[in-house]
């Protein structure tokens, strides 16, 4: 067993409030990630709850036993560090077998244990060689080893692949998601990067000034966001402000958008009248003969499919995808586009505006 | 006219470090050229030879034809975002953005325009009066970009440019980088190792490995007829199988992959009996729930589902087929539902999609290293 729970954790520096009032469960074997923009307090939280800072209010549960004031080394805790961190001066097979020695563990057990966890992360091959005469993915996979060699059953890991390069950071967070399932292990991981977040975790915790903003499985983030925050900032989506027009025999809400056009967008019970903010993702676009009409200002082939960027009548820019199996615009073109409406969300628009509610800083 | 040539280029570091190794690399007037490397491939030091800020051992760099090899940084017209920024640390935002304006004694009413622009370009507006000390890395490096953007060069090296940055913001000024840039006029050499920035921003990729330029060519070109395996796996992520050359023809070649499985291919020059790699980008691979009565392809390979994980817009399924071991499929993640651990399909590309190589020297898994 190995949960963990937060009960109004807050952790305050002078004045200013870093993590404010947090409450949160993280289930045995569940991968949680907390995402945010820089400054939101995630890296806070992640050392609230390993130990590393004592919260100034609040406390931390680890299967329903308070550690608040229990100190870092005496918690059962793998944590793995964004620079990497490995010894310099120990081969990778002596990294791995450190927190076995820590531990006591007798040295031929230590040996099967390090070798078990280096194996797991396909490392055993470079057991005998130095940290720095491997690349970067490799150390951290290493340094991973390495804290789960404890034995431990709850894993931190603070931005573990910001460090990577780009394409090695993709290949390696589905080698995290795998080992910790294989292992069972509960995960808290920290991270700004929404799409690393969206691929290894069971469930997104979205963080915004101190404060939890928006809890939910990947799917209903990117498919249902609650906030206009967690629509912009969960995945690339268009923005559209306009009012409540009326509703169809369906139900679906009808907007007037800025300049007049109008267009269908999910099932609401905002008011008439009431000024909104829609969400539609660029997959969510398409090109039809009648709809918002739009001058295309920009093209990119991104692999697969083609990102079209266009300048709408409304005054805003759009971007929408298509298959690179289909013929595309030219810049200039003069495109009509219509939008899912089961997958356009409707926002009421916020009293600061839009700009204020999706800033990331 | 800003057109920037490396001729056979060489340099060697203390220690016989080969950071370039013979590099070629034409940058036309006017374009937006993405190096696009792993780490340690030698990008960093090609800016710095085109800048000057490192001196080739041998080979020629030219700058509208002309040899600036030997032509001190000052004079060569060309502005360096380096990696660790580089800032003034006693300057604000502003300042720092306004410093090449004010030296080179530009009308202070035009330079202001110029540099409140780049500074909302950026979205420093607000943090215009802070000072270095005061920002993040993402903060710091957004000044630099602006400052490297005030410079008024015709020639714009940018070092790794969003690196610091959050993701979500990265994904923000990518768009806006591009259109300013162009905008601007500039010729400018941005380096990377982000494969999916390099595509939505080069007009052309030069894709860089141990020193030397391994292909070049527009995004869609690198992406579809990837010139080495690794080029196919590190632009876009490709599955990639080993096997014989059966046949080619016009159309298609048949490939015996190892696990027995007999599958079609981009044509090939490559006689038959070769050993070669097949390569299929993970968005080519096509999977198909088996349905009742429904016929088949000639040709396919039966395989399960073995992992489906949740990308947002889009899934990436693993499916496990006997004998070859996974293969990996991205779809709408519209589709998400069809897709049950345990689940049964067919898998399946169209063969101008599938492109085939002979197997490296090197050996194929040293070819695909990704770092």
């Amino acid at each position: 067993m190995a949960r963990i729970d937060l009960e109004h954790v807050s952790m305050k520096f002078g004045d200013f409030y870093a993590v404010n009032n947090i409450n949160l469960t993280i289930e045995d074997g569940e991968y949680v990630t907390i995402l945010g923009p820089s400054g939101c307090g995630k890296t806070t939280l992640i050392k609230t709850v390993s130990g590393i800072l004592r919260p100034t209010e609040g406390k931390v549960l680890f299967d329903g036993r308070d550690v608040t004031d229990v100190p870092l080394e005496d918690r059962d805790n793998a944590y793995v560090f964004q620079n990497i961190a490995l010894f310099s001066n120990m081969t990778n097979r002596e990294n791995a077998e450190y927190s076995p020695r820590v531990h006591d563990i007798p040295i031929p057990e230590k040996r099967k244990v390090a070798e078990k966890y280096l194996e797991l992360v396909d490392m055993l091959s470079r057991a005998e060689m130095f940290p720095q005469e491997l690349s970067g993915g490799e150390q951290q996979k290493v340094a991973i080893a390495r804290a789960l060699s404890s034995g431990s059953k709850t894993l931190m890991l603070d931005e573990p692949l910001s460090a990577l390069d780009a394409r090695v950071r993709m290949e390696l967070r589905y080698e995290i998601r795998r080992l910790v399932k294989e292992l069972g292990i509960t995960v808290l991981h920290v991270t700004h990067d929404q799409e690393e977040a969206m691929s290894v975790s069971d469930k997104i915790v979205l963080m915004k000034s101190g404060k939890v903003h928006d809890t939910a499985s990947p799917r209903d983030m990117y498919d249902n966001p609650k906030s206009i925050f967690a629509a912009y900032f969960i995945g690339d989506t268009n923005l559209l402000e306009g009012f409540i027009y009326g509703r169809t025999k369906k139900g679906y809400t009808v907007v007037h958008l800025r300049g007049g056009p109008f267009v269908k967008a999910e099932i609401s019970n905002l008011k008439q009248g009431s000024p909104v903010v829609i969400s539609v993702r660029p997959e969510n676009v398409h090109v039809a003969t009648d709809g918002l009409g739009a001058e295309v200002k920009a093209k990119a082939f991104l692999g697969a499919y083609w990102s079209i960027r266009v300048l709408a009548d409304t005054g805003d820019y759009i971007n929408y995808n298509i298959s690179d199996n289909f013929d595309t615009p030219e810049i200039g073109d003069r495109v009509m586009l219509v939008f899912n409406k089961k997958r356009t969300k409707v926002f009421k628009r916020p009293e600061n505006g839009l700009e204020e509610a999706i800033k990331l800083e | 006219m800003p057109e920037i040539r490396l001729e056979d280029v060489v340099k060697t570091f203390e220690g016989g470090v080969v950071a370039v190794n013979h590099l070629d690399l034409n940058v036309k007037d006017g374009e937006y050229m993405c190096l696009l490397g792993p780490t340690g491939a030698g990008k960093t030091t090609v800016l710095k030879m085109i800048c000057g800020l490192v001196c080739p051992d041998s080979g020629k760099v030219l700058l509208d034809g002309k040899n600036i090899s030997n032509i001190p940084i000052s004079r060569r017209g060309t502005a360096l975002m380096s990696q660790n920024y580089a800032l003034f640390p006693k300057m604000t935002v502003y300042e720092n953005v306004m410093f090449s304006p004010s030296i080179k004694n530009w009308d202070p009413a035009d330079a202001k325009t110029l540099v409140r622009s780049m500074i909302e370009m950026v979205h420093m507006g607000p943090k215009v009066d802070n000072m270095p000390h005061e920002m993040s890395g993402g903060q710091m490096q957004r000044t630099a970009l602006a400052r490297a953007l005030a410079s008024n060069s015709r020639v714009l090296l940018l070092d790794e440019p969003l690196r610091a940055l959050d993701a979500r913001l990265r994904l923000e000024i990518r768009k806006e980088i591009k259109s300013m840039v162009k905008d601007m006029d500039l010729t400018s050499v941005h380096v990377t190792h982000d494969q999916e920035e390099a595509m939505e921003i080069a007009d052309r990729i030069a894709v860089i490995r141990k020193g030397r330029i391994i292909q070049v060519g527009t995004p869609m070109d690198i992406f579809c007829n990837p010139k080495t395996p690794f080029v196919a796996n590190f632009v876009g992520r490709s599955n990639v199988f080993t096997g014989k050359l059966v046949s080619s023809s016009e159309e298609s070649s048949e490939i015996l992959l190892d696990s027995g499985h007999k599958v079609l291919a981009r044509s090939t020059d490559l006689s038959p009996g070769t050993d070669v790699a097949v390569a299929v980008k993970i968005g080519y691979v096509i999977s198909k729930i088996h349905k009742e009565g429904e016929s088949l392809p000639e040709w396919y390979m039966e395989g399960t589902v073995s992992r489906v994980l949740y990308e947002g817009g889009t899934i990436t399924i693993e499916l496990d087929v006997k004998g070859l071991g996974i293969v990996t499929c991205r779809r709408s993640s519209k589709r998400y539902d069809d897709y049950k651990k345990g689940k049964k399909v067919s898998v399946i590309w169209v063969p101008s999609k599938a492109v085939v190589f002979s197997i490296p020297e090197c050996g194929l898994e040293e070819e695909l290293r990704l770092d």
